[in-house]
């Protein structure tokens, strides 16, 4: 599904050069579950926006469904973008003004689908996540596990096949975690690809593939006993 | 889509009350000013649009030759002579009329009141379509009949049916009302010609003038009076260029050369013009300044909705890189921001016209004026505005937000950098600029018009009263015995009769020379016909000579015997004359060039300084004081002490007991003045309320601006803090960011003042020292009240504790 080969990621300011990623080759097959561990600083998050095709890589190739996106415009990424990945942040970025519907429909608004289509495909999310009896709710109104749930709604009402998780995790207490992580189980059990950055081995667990980063190399990448 | 960007538009305005208010506040200020700016000019422009034909109607005007040194270079009026030449000579004209405003005492029923009348040649009916509620409009035809308003009709008598009633004139000349008419509309030249304060109840044919003080119908050349117009209608297949190009030959080949030494050409101006002539003639372009001026305040307003938006925009980085990394395109978020602004625009205009519907009436109850807010009218215009406002104010905060990369946005990399920053700076400085040349602009001008209004008290204003129309025969008999009584009253001074009193715009002159003949040698000289006590009465002094005299037979002037007469004369006239001192002045004589008049010798017997007797605007000039008694058209009469208003009492029941058939009219001598003076009054008020716009919208934007930027940088505070910076130092540090803008600002906006005020400047022959100093003022002042602006919110922020500053973010 996807595929990197000899990534790099260079960062320029004036006087220093940061190299975030040193030349990554990985793979992801369709229907994976990925953690992304390794310590601050070793390029996880820069990964994880070239995957999600948020940046472009300064040299390498990324093949994303056998197509070299590595030097799209930010339009042509755009259009990728918005059909096949949805991301889930550690700080939720649900926003504030919209109640909790609304900001599941936002991922639907940039697509072409008729409004009575899209408020059914919203309700249906909802279901899907326990939060119908919360969709006239401010953001601001809800628990940090209800936000991210509303986070994960947001990346899949568009059926995309990837989903993107920077620390899903981190700003949630060890049972809004759990069920944070039980979600994407089950989304990863009906064929979501999912890629997620995480600190915690113990919700690394969840992944069936774990890729450890250090200095912007792939370390190790090793699969769970099933 | 539409829809969810409105419905995110006005959340935001609610979740963001104060920036919401301000915004919205500023840019209803700028809006409503501007729509008033324009309906006023629209207003202003379209006067007399109702009269069938006005498109066809033009008026016909005279350009003063430019060493007649009037202070005015365009006049409205044109010689009586004109309009007969162009009726014979241009046959395709289908009418011609001449107008001349005079004040009689009109006796209509019961009451006499002193009233203006316009007297008219007949056609002036056929040009202008009248309301006719009786009669018709041949009503002029009649040398004896009268036209008169629905509203001067029911003052005098109660009601309109008045056909046939009579009329008297000054106690002794019958009229009969030939037609009454509906009040002409405000919106006409006829009702609001500034300064003139006439309007049009009582039109009567010019032959009465004939008849009442043998007024020559042919016309002549000897007076030119603003106010008294010539109307021309052309067929509709003629144009003003063709009436231009005719006029301009007659001009050339039929007018004496005589008159080219006052007029140096005359000119055709539709009808539509006439009511701005005044203004034209004073050289001030009252409208295009109300124009621009209202346009630069919007200008402010939109620059201040953009550096507010901007500033707040970029708390919405977040929202922003959501947005787009789930797929938007700048395209898409750019309309989703400018939806906003536009929703923004139109909560602001509704809030303006909402403003204009109270203002509006307001304004015309004082102004006299009958402007109206036309929605049907002026809706594409306030809808075309609303979105350009909202579009132009909305782009730049728009574009700076959505161009962001999704990480960066995400990141709120560009509510952290200096993305922007230097534009923010420039917006600032640019209203800036804006208001502190207006402010200087408005600075000058009431310099210069304390100015002239402190070079009027050479005389004794405040205690002068006039006593006007006493021009009348019958009167003059009587003035002798008028001023013995009136002298003899415990507070009266002195009683000084004259054709003219200081300030009034009068200007009778004569080309005088110091040898007989001598053409090359010779200048012009302003003439006041007065009686001995007027020296007194103004508190002129004597330099040298003396003072004429009732009893010296060459000291008075009598018309059509006099030869050689006695005069004074003012200081600048020796200049002209050679002569070196007042001393020398005594016994020397000059010549006048006019060959019709049958004085031809003057002999210098006192002179006097040189004063600026109609002062405001003018230049000094050469005066000849002459006694002249049938002349005299208004009595001065100096009070000092006792009770004002009492003595002005005792004065009228002296002239009721002395010319009991003629009511007293008088005024303050302060008030002759005012009549000019208000006009550069009101320029200054005008100027002074856009520059206060200006400058309370600059000023609230710069609020706002340091309210953001201090939230912004309050983690660099509390850091500073921690480091040990006082209060003070971080005050500073806040206030300096915005001096930058504010002085590069002021370094473009007071050459420009300089050059605008010079403008102002230029039409008064006595102007204030340097305009630089009161500049430099009043952009010291602007500064001082932005310093004051940003040092109240630099100095809470500087005071809050470091640790709340750190924990914000």
């Amino acid at each position: 599904m996807l595929k990197l080969h000899d990534m790099f990621k260079v960062y320029r300011t004036d006087e220093v050069e940061t190299v975030a990623l040193n030349g990554v080759n990985l793979e992801i097959d369709q229907g994976d579950f990925v953690a992304v561990m390794g310590p601050s600083g070793c390029g996880k998050s820069t990964l994880l926006n070239i995957v999600g095709l948020l940046d472009n890589p300064s040299d390498g190739d990324y093949f994303f469904f056998d197509e070299n996106v590595a030097k799209y415009s930010e339009s042509q990424r755009s259009g990728i973008r918005k059909r096949n990945i949805g991301f889930i942040f550690q700080n939720f970025n649900l926003i504030e003004e919209l109640n909790v519907a609304e900001n599941i429909e936002l991922a639907l608004l940039y697509h072409k689908i008729p409004t009575a289509k899209r408020k059914q495909r919203v309700a249906n999310v909802m279901d899907r996540m326990g939060i119908a009896h919360r969709a006239k709710h401010m953001p601001g109104q809800l628990s940090g596990g209800q936000q991210q749930r509303v986070a994960v709604a947001r990346a899949v009402v568009g059926d995309q096949p990837l989903i993107l998780a920077d620390e899903p995790t981190g700003n949630l207490d060890s049972v809004h975690g759990q069920e944070v992580m039980e979600l994407l189980r089950s989304l990863n059990a009906e064929g979501t690809t999912i890629v997620m950055v995480t600190h915690s081995p113990s919700h690394a667990d969840y992944a069936r593939r774990t890729v450890n980063l250090f200095d912007g190399h792939v370390v190790t990448d090793s699969l769970r006993a099933a | 889509m539409i829809w969810n960007n409105i419905k995110i538009a006005l959340r935001n305005l609610r979740k963001n009350k104060l920036f919401a208010t301000i915004n919205i506040a500023g840019l209803a200020l700028g809006l409503s000013i501007y729509i008033f700016g324009g309906l006023l000019v629209s207003y202003e422009r379209t006067h007399d649009a109702f009269f069938d034909n006005s498109e066809n109607i033009y008026t016909i005007g005279s350009v003063a030759a430019p060493d007649l040194n009037l202070g005015i270079d365009l006049m409205n009026a044109a010689y009586s002579a004109i309009g007969p030449i162009i009726e014979t000579e241009l046959p395709d004209v289908e009418a011609v009329a001449r107008t001349i405003t005079e004040e009689y005492l009109v006796t209509m029923g019961a009451d006499s009141y002193y009233q203006m009348i316009r007297f008219a040649d007949p056609d002036l009916l056929r040009i202008f379509s009248m309301q006719y509620i009786h009669g018709d409009n041949t009503a002029l035809d009649d040398p004896s009949g009268i036209v008169i308003s629905a509203t001067a009709a029911t003052k005098y008598f109660g009601t309109t049916d008045v056909l046939g009633e009579v009329v008297t004139l000054n106690n002794e000349f019958d009229y009969r009302i030939a037609a009454v008419i509906q009040d002409i509309p405000q919106n006409s030249h006829f009702n609001s010609m500034p300064v003139m304060d006439v309007v049009l109840d009582v039109i009567a044919p010019i032959k009465a003038l004939v008849r009442m003080r043998d007024w020559d119908e042919a016309g002549g050349y000897n007076n030119l009076s603003m106010g008294n117009l010539t109307y021309v209608m052309l067929p509709s297949t003629l144009d003003g260029a063709w009436l231009q190009t005719q006029i301009d030959s007659i001009f050339e080949r039929l007018v004496p050369d005589s008159a080219k030494e006052t007029i140096s050409s005359i000119f055709a101006s539709p009808i539509s013009h006439a009511n701005l002539s005044i203004w034209d003639s004073l050289g001030l372009p009252i409208v295009t300044v109300v124009q621009l001026l209202s346009f630069l305040v919007l200008v402010v307003a939109c620059v201040n909705y953009a550096n507010l938006a901007t500033a707040q925009a970029l708390g919405r980085s977040r929202e922003v890189g959501m947005r787009k990394t789930m797929g938007a395109t700048q395209g898409q978020l750019l309309m989703q921001f400018l939806t906003e602004s536009v929703l923004m625009a139109s909560i602001a205009m509704i809030v303006a016209i909402a403003a204009l519907e109270i203002i509006i009436p307001l304004f015309n109850n004082v102004a006299n004026k009958v402007m109206t807010l036309d929605y049907m009218r002026t809706l594409p215009w306030l809808l075309v505005t609303t979105l350009l406002v909202g579009l132009c104010a909305g782009l730049y905060p728009a574009w700076l937000i959505t161009r962001a990369s999704p990480i960066d946005a995400l990141r709120d990399l560009a509510r952290k950098g200096k993305k922007g920053s230097r534009v923010r700076a420039v917006m600032i400085g640019a209203q800036f600029a804006i208001s502190a040349f207006m402010l200087s602009i408005v600075a000058v001008v009431y310099m210069q018009n304390q100015k002239i209004n402190e070079s009027s008290y050479i005389f004794p204003r405040a205690e002068i009263y006039s006593l006007n129309r006493i021009g009348v025969d019958s009167i003059q008999d009587r003035l002798d015995t008028l001023r013995h009584e009136l002298e003899s009253l415990p507070n009266v001074d002195s009683v000084g009769w004259s054709s003219q009193v200081p300030y009034e715009q009068n200007h009778t002159t004569t080309n005088v020379t110091q040898i007989p003949g001598d053409e090359a040698g010779k200048f012009s000289i302003q003439l006041l016909r007065m009686s001995p006590e007027f020296l007194d009465t103004y508190g002129i002094p004597i330099l040298a000579g003396r003072n004429l005299n009732r009893d010296v037979a060459n000291d008075i002037y009598v018309d059509e015997e006099t030869e050689v007469l006695n005069v004074l004369v003012n200081e600048l006239t020796l200049t002209n004359l050679g002569i070196a001192s007042p001393q020398d002045a005594i016994n020397q004589r000059f010549f006048d060039l006019d060959e019709e008049d049958t004085l031809r010798e003057m002999v210098i017997v006192g002179v006097v300084p040189t004063q600026n007797i109609v002062g405001l605007f003018n230049e000094e000039k050469p005066w000849m004081y002459l006694y002249r008694p049938d002349a005299f058209r208004i009595g001065s009469v100096r009070i000092t002490g006792g009770n004002m208003l009492t003595t002005i009492e005792e004065i009228e029941n002296v002239w009721d007991r002395v010319i009991p058939e003629y009511p007293m009219q008088g005024r303050f001598l302060d008030d002759v003045f005012d009549e000019i003076y208000n006009v550069f009054k009101f320029m200054n008020m005008t100027l002074a309320g856009f520059a206060l716009v200006a400058l309370s919208l600059a000023l609230i934007g710069l609020f706002g601006l340091a309210a953001f930027m201090a939230a912004q940088r309050t983690k660099e505070i509390g850091v500073r803090k921690v480091m040990g910076a006082s209060s003070m130092q971080i005050a500073r540090l806040l206030v300096w960011q915005f001096s930058k803008p504010v002085a590069w600002a002021l370094a473009i906006a007071l050459p420009l003042a300089y050059l605008g005020s010079n403008i102002y400047l230029d039409f008064f022959a006595e102007r204030i020292q340097s305009p630089i100093p009161i500049l430099l003022a009043a952009g010291s002042i602007a500064v001082l009240l932005a310093w004051c602006t940003v040092a109240g919110h630099a100095v809470r922020i500087a005071r809050s504790n470091p640790v709340l500053a750190l924990r914000y973010e």
